[in-house]
């Protein structure tokens, strides 16, 4: 043990000096990752698409092990669910007949007023293979990438509703950024009326409503869709419900349930952007520039410049 | 033709004293993957423990040689990599709460359980408050701490669990190589 006794000084020496390199290096990504240079996005795509495979492995037995107690579950209330969706059934079937006229109605009107349709959008399944990792983020893997064609700024629904946005995809996994996270901002209408906002989330389990009109007649309860501005998101998404908090302000409890994201589907939505340039109609059109500058005469000098800079 | 020399580590006990060097580590790299596995679905819940750091105070105070500060540091920067979060924000976190735990490691090294796991609640406490603070001053904005006070009490909870497991670990590889 003589030759330990003699580099001991030395190790701690070094284990020290070590410590302060790390603690200035990680001070320093800390500040340098900031910039969101590309290398640290191409660094956390491959590492993102090399634990995705491993991730999917081992989130099989939590899946598995999740159905076998929901399963339990629902044995044990199979009697009283079976009485509960009898009378849901009898429900929507009236809802059911209701909904065929109305769409019969809707369907005579647009062809009426010469709607245009969306066209239907295409999307690609896939399963939540990673949780969020940290407190301060709240982002998800699913196991959808380009080569399945999901793309940044994609939507990603389950069947309950809106789960969140694709913020950057590799050839096997994409990451999803969820309505709860300090960075998510969707546009939105609040139903009944039409009022529109931006969903904010703050990092905690209720995203906020922000920029929605102060004169706006918004309640609890509320139904909260996508609005589709912006063109990334298709309109019409079911996103939650308005709730108001002790504190009095409007927020979102979302349909989606971020404690039980299993199989999701990534929208692949293209907004129909293509739109030939339309010069106005010659009606429209200002009498022309120098008549303008006549008209006008001495008083509106700076006008007449600008007319004839435009010219 | 040499000369055999008689006290020449065979190739058994060298592979073992490779694993010895590298099983912190790798524990550490195993514990970063385990934190994003959905875990807390089973249960309805997005509460997942900060695993790599019972690993990074584990190795910290027991065996601070076989966890040098660069293990920290990959350890922390793998997991903002996976994460999606800010790059360095936890390599940061866990290189500082290992500084301190290595200074104070004394405290805690002989001492029974129960201090092990008083000293992890406040390195946790540490970690949590120095993350959120890192988080708030590159938002700018007040961010609410209620997740990561959830996130470092279930670690806490959880800890005497791994504690246990990296113990056991611990016996079988080290003391036995």
């Amino acid at each position: 043990m003589e030759p330990n006794r003699t580099a001991l000084p030395f190790r701690e020496f070094s284990h020290r000096i070590s410590l302060i390199f790390m603690l200035t290096l990680a001070a320093a990504l800390l500040l340098l990752g900031r910039a969101e240079t590309y290398v640290f996005d191409r660094a956390r795509q491959v590492v993102t698409d090399m634990a995705a495979p491993l991730l999917e492995i081992a989130s099989r037995p939590v899946a598995a092990t999740r159905r076998v107690i929901e399963r339990t579950d629902e044995y044990a209330y199979v009697f009283d669910e079976n009485e509960r969706l009898r009378a849901e059934n009898a429900r929507l079937l009236a809802w059911k007949e209701e909904a065929l006229k109305l769409q019969a109605k809707v369907a005579r009107y647009e062809a009426l007023l010469n709607v245009q349709v969306d066209p239907s959008i295409n999307y690609a399944s896939g399963r939540v293979v990673s949780d969020s990792g940290g407190p301060f983020v709240d982002t998800v893997l699913v196991n959808v990438g380009n080569e399945q064609g999901a793309k940044s700024g994609q939507a990603v629904i389950d069947t309950d509703g809106l789960v969140g946005r694709i913020v950057s995809t590799g050839p096997q996994a994409s990451r999803v950024l969820l309505l709860t996270d300090l960075n998510s901002r969707i546009p939105v209408v609040i139903e009944p009326a039409h009022y529109k906002a931006v969903l904010a989330g703050d990092n905690t389990d209720w995203p906020k409503l922000e920029y929605l009109a102060a004169q706006s007649a918004v309640s609890a309860g509320d139904r909260v869709v996508t609005s589709g501005d912006g063109g990334l998101i298709p309109a019409g998404l079911p996103v939650g419900l308005v709730i108001q908090t002790s504190a009095g302000d409007l927020r979102v409890q979302t349909f989606s349930d971020r404690g039980r994201l299993d199989f999701v589907r990534v929208l692949q939505y293209e907004f129909p952007s293509k739109v030939k340039r339309q010069d106005p109609p010659e009606v429209l059109e200002g009498p022309p520039a120098g008549s303008e500058a006549e008209e006008t005469g001495d008083a509106a000098v700076p006008g007449g410049a600008q007319a004839a800079a435009v010219e | 033709m040499a000369k055999l020399e008689p006290y020449s580590p065979t190739p058994a006990s060298r592979a073992g004293r490779i694993v010895m060097t590298i099983m912190p580590f790798a524990i550490g790299l195993v514990c970063v993957l385990f934190s994003f596995v959905p875990i807390g679905r089973i249960f309805g819940s997005p509460l997942t423990p900060a695993f790599p750091l019972m690993a990074v105070y584990y190795w910290a105070i027991v065996r601070p040689e076989m966890f040098p500060p660069l293990a920290v540091f990959t350890v922390g920067l793998l997991f903002d990599l996976l994460s999606g979060g800010e790059i360095g924000l936890w390599a940061f976190v866990y290189v500082v709460t290992y500084a301190v735990v290595v200074t104070q490691r004394m405290l805690v090294v002989n001492a029974p359980f129960s201090a092990f796991w008083i000293g992890f609640a406040f390195a946790a406490g540490f970690a949590g408050a120095l993350a959120w603070v890192v988080v708030s001053i590159i938002h700018g904005v007040f961010v609410p701490p209620v997740s990561v006070m959830k996130h470092m009490a279930v670690t806490v909870a959880v800890f005497p669990i791994f504690a246990m497991l990296f113990g056991r670990i611990e016996a079988r590889v080290l003391q036995g190589g």
